[in-house]
């Protein structure tokens, strides 16, 4: 079972509180022992308020890391292999590793998650029975090395195979013509998306001469 | 031979009409395990409810909303299935791996079944079922699925598919039974659809009863001995294995709440007290959907029959779809509906579930021909019940008064109810605006600390005078 997050239930609607602070803090990539060290000296209500720079800081540092992470399970695309080995490819600047892991071994338990992060370059993976690993070795090598050692299993042959053809035909077969929103679209597109690397509004670097209007599918 | 691809294109196209839940997160992790101890299962509904993928029309495409065949007897004349050339079905086989393998590439968060009538509405259930069953037994799918009733399915098909699915829902399409033999005459309105919704009411309600005796009798148990995990899940998967909260509802007869026949506590307004029971079976309820403007309904008709709804049915909630003509269709020349009729209803809508308005306040503020004003209907509620010059203090005001303001919602209610149990009194409007109150919508009806927000008119009359 996957443990509970460490952001309780309502810290989004009442701001965090100092305990899951100090614990979630070092997780952010520019976090330090001395801004640890001041956030432990410094009282409750004043982390609280965001009137002063410090606290607006960081909780700005916080919601950086939950960010990063529910981007990271919402929009991650997946693969599984015949012999159950989940792999997919993220962006993860923080050391939210180990929880984007946990979310994917509590859907798929039975599988295999080899996940490469594109921002440190390393593979982290994780067992049936919830064990993290990381390995500085690309995805395929991981996937095909760890694929030897596993057996065939008719389960996964089944619903395995490259499915990104069918997730498209089923995503353009959704669309009411009569209900295009491209204003709404493209306020619902995440800002992650817009700002990866080699990307520039939305659209790649090298087709920057066009607007990302262009490949909204239009019906007029 | 159709090609899987092309069938997801041609059932998609006519399953995207239907409207649901965009995201789902049914289950908490207390529920039982409905569906046996294996441990190979796949999904989950306790750490759903994120969106991936959205639309150019701006919806969120979260679940597998392809229909399972387009064949069908009935020619409504709203529907999409009319101009359809092409007729093709999947098979419980191909229906079910394709959504396995979508929700293994983590861009799904669970399925949406519905279909066209084939032939005879129970066969066609058979074959939907057929295909859920195979998604929870074979490839062991835990999370979310929302099974489509057809009009007319048998009581014993429908007890099936309340054991296997987190949302069950009755298309009603429209408020009366003479409207929808405008616009379908072959469904019958009081047989095929509304005795349906109730049956489904006394089955969830049958069937949670029953299982909720097994879970407390276990969780009396669990102490002194530990539960064996079941072997033949497939055919057992009525039995439970951990035990939940025995939530009691205390009845607050001043409020003139009472309990029904199945120990469920409602209130004066014969709503349900608590709409999300926890109940282990069919957790997330009922549902129904109306096209609006396909035939001549009013606001007022559609509010009345989902005032019914939520009152006789348990509905968990309604949704609507506005009309729009499809070319073929006996109704191709009908206008369209507006969007923001749907809109405007979705917000009614939210007065009568969530905010408690009765229906006849509501009836107050509608025009001429009973449909909706323009404008928030809450703002509208509002000048009627304050008056022009009423104005409350939020330091004073009862949880119930305070809903009524238009821009307090139910949390920034229940805040200042509780800052006002901690001694706190608010001062200011800031203070105000930092616990969650919109006050451009707010200020017209709010006395805070002796102060009001000055009318234009009064504002001149002071000019004036001076």
């Amino acid at each position: 079972m996957i443990e509970k997050s460490k952001k309780t239930k309502n810290s989004r609607l009442f701001g965090f509180s100092k305990e899951e602070m100090l614990i979630n803090l070092p997780r952010h990539s520019q976090c330090s022992p001395n801004l640890l060290f001041k956030v432990q000296n410094t009282s409750e209500s004043i982390l609280k308020n965001n009137g002063s720079q410090f606290a607006r800081k960081i909780n700005q540092m916080l919601h950086e890391i939950f960010r990063e992470l529910e981007r990271n399970r919402q929009f991650t695309r997946t693969n599984l292999n015949n012999r159950g080995v989940l792999y997919g490819k993220i962006t993860l600047s923080h050391q939210n590793e180990n929880e984007l892991l946990k979310f994917f071994h509590d859907r798929f338990p039975n599988c295999f998650i080899c996940l490469y992060n594109t921002f440190k370059n390393e593979t982290i993976t994780m067992n049936e029975q919830g064990r993290f690993q990381k390995f500085q070795v690309s995805l395929d090598e991981i996937v095909k090395k760890i694929s030897l050692n596993r057996p065939i299993t008719p389960y996964f042959e089944d619903i395995s195979m490259n499915n990104e053809e069918i997730f498209q035909e089923f995503y353009s077969s959704q669309f009411i013509a009569s209900r295009e929103n491209r204003k709404y679209f493209k306020k619902m597109i995440p800002k992650y998306a817009m700002e990866m690397p080699g990307m520039k509004g939305g659209v790649e670097n090298r087709f920057r001469n066009n607007l990302l209007d262009k490949y909204i599918k239009t019906t007029k | 031979m159709v090609s899987t691809l092309e069938k997801i294109r041609i059932l998609g196209e006519n399953g995207k009409y239907d409207i649901c839940a965009s995201t789902s997160s049914s289950r908490s992790e207390s529920a039982p395990n409905l569906f046996g101890n294996t441990p190979n299962w796949i999904g989950s509904t306790i750490s759903a409810g994120v969106c991936h993928s959205y639309a150019p029309d701006g919806r969120c495409v979260s679940l597998f909303k392809v229909l399972f065949t387009n064949k069908c007897i009935y020619d409504c004349k709203y529907c999409f299935n009319n101009v359809c050339k092409k007729r093709v079905s999947f098979t419980p086989e191909e229906y079910a791996r394709t959504f396995m393998k979508l929700y293994s590439m983590n861009v799904l968060e669970g399925l949406f079944i519905s279909s066209g009538i084939c032939g005879d509405a129970d066969e066609t259930t058979k074959q939907m079922l057929e295909a859920v069953k195979l998604i929870r037994f074979k490839y062991n799918f835990r999370g979310y699925i929302h099974f489509k009733c057809l009009p007319g399915t048998s009581y014993y098909l429908l007890k099936e598919a309340v054991q296997l699915a987190d949302r069950i829902s009755v298309n009603l399409e429209a408020p009366t039974k003479e409207i929808l033999e405008e616009i379908a005459e072959q469904k019958n309105y009081n047989t095929d659809i509304i005795t349906r919704q109730r049956w489904l009411k006394e089955i969830r309600n049958k069937y949670n009863a029953k299982a909720k005796k097994i879970i407390y009798e276990k969780h009396d148990n669990q102490n002194s001995a530990e539960i064996e995990p079941q072997q033949n899940f497939s055919e057992n998967y009525l039995s439970f294995e951990c035990g939940t909260d025995r939530a009691s509802q205390k009845i607050n007869s001043e409020k003139g709440e009472w309990a029904d026949e199945w120990g469920i506590t409602r209130r004066r307004t014969g709503y349900k007290k608590i709409r999300w029971d926890g109940a282990p079976i069919l957790n997330s309820g009922q549902t129904t959907q109306m096209v609006l403007g396909a035939g001549s309904e009013t606001d007022y008709d559609i509010l009345k029959r989902l005032d019914w709804e939520y009152r006789e049915i348990d509905l968990r909630r309604g949704y609507f779809s506005a009309f729009t003509p499809i070319k073929g269709t006996p109704l191709e020349r009908k206008k369209a509906t507006p969007l923001e009729r749907e809109h405007r209803l979705y917000q009614t809508d939210w007065l009568l579930r969530l905010y408690h308005v009765p229906i006849k306040e509501i009836k107050e503020i509608l025009t001429m021909d009973e449909n909706l004003p323009k404008g928030d209907p809450k703002l509208h509620l509002a000048r009627n019940y304050f008056g022009d010059n009423g104005k409350i203090d939020p330091n004073k005001a009862s949880y119930e008064e305070l809903l009524r303001v238009p821009g307090i919602g139910l949390t920034s209610a229940r805040r200042i109810i509780q800052l006002r149990q901690d001694n706190y009194i608010i001062k200011s409007r800031s203070q105000l605006h930092s616990i969650g109150v919109i006050l451009k919508r707010a200020d017209p009806f709010l006395r805070i600390n002796g102060h009001i927000q000055t009318t234009i008119d009064a504002f001149k009359a002071i000019q004036v005078i001076q």
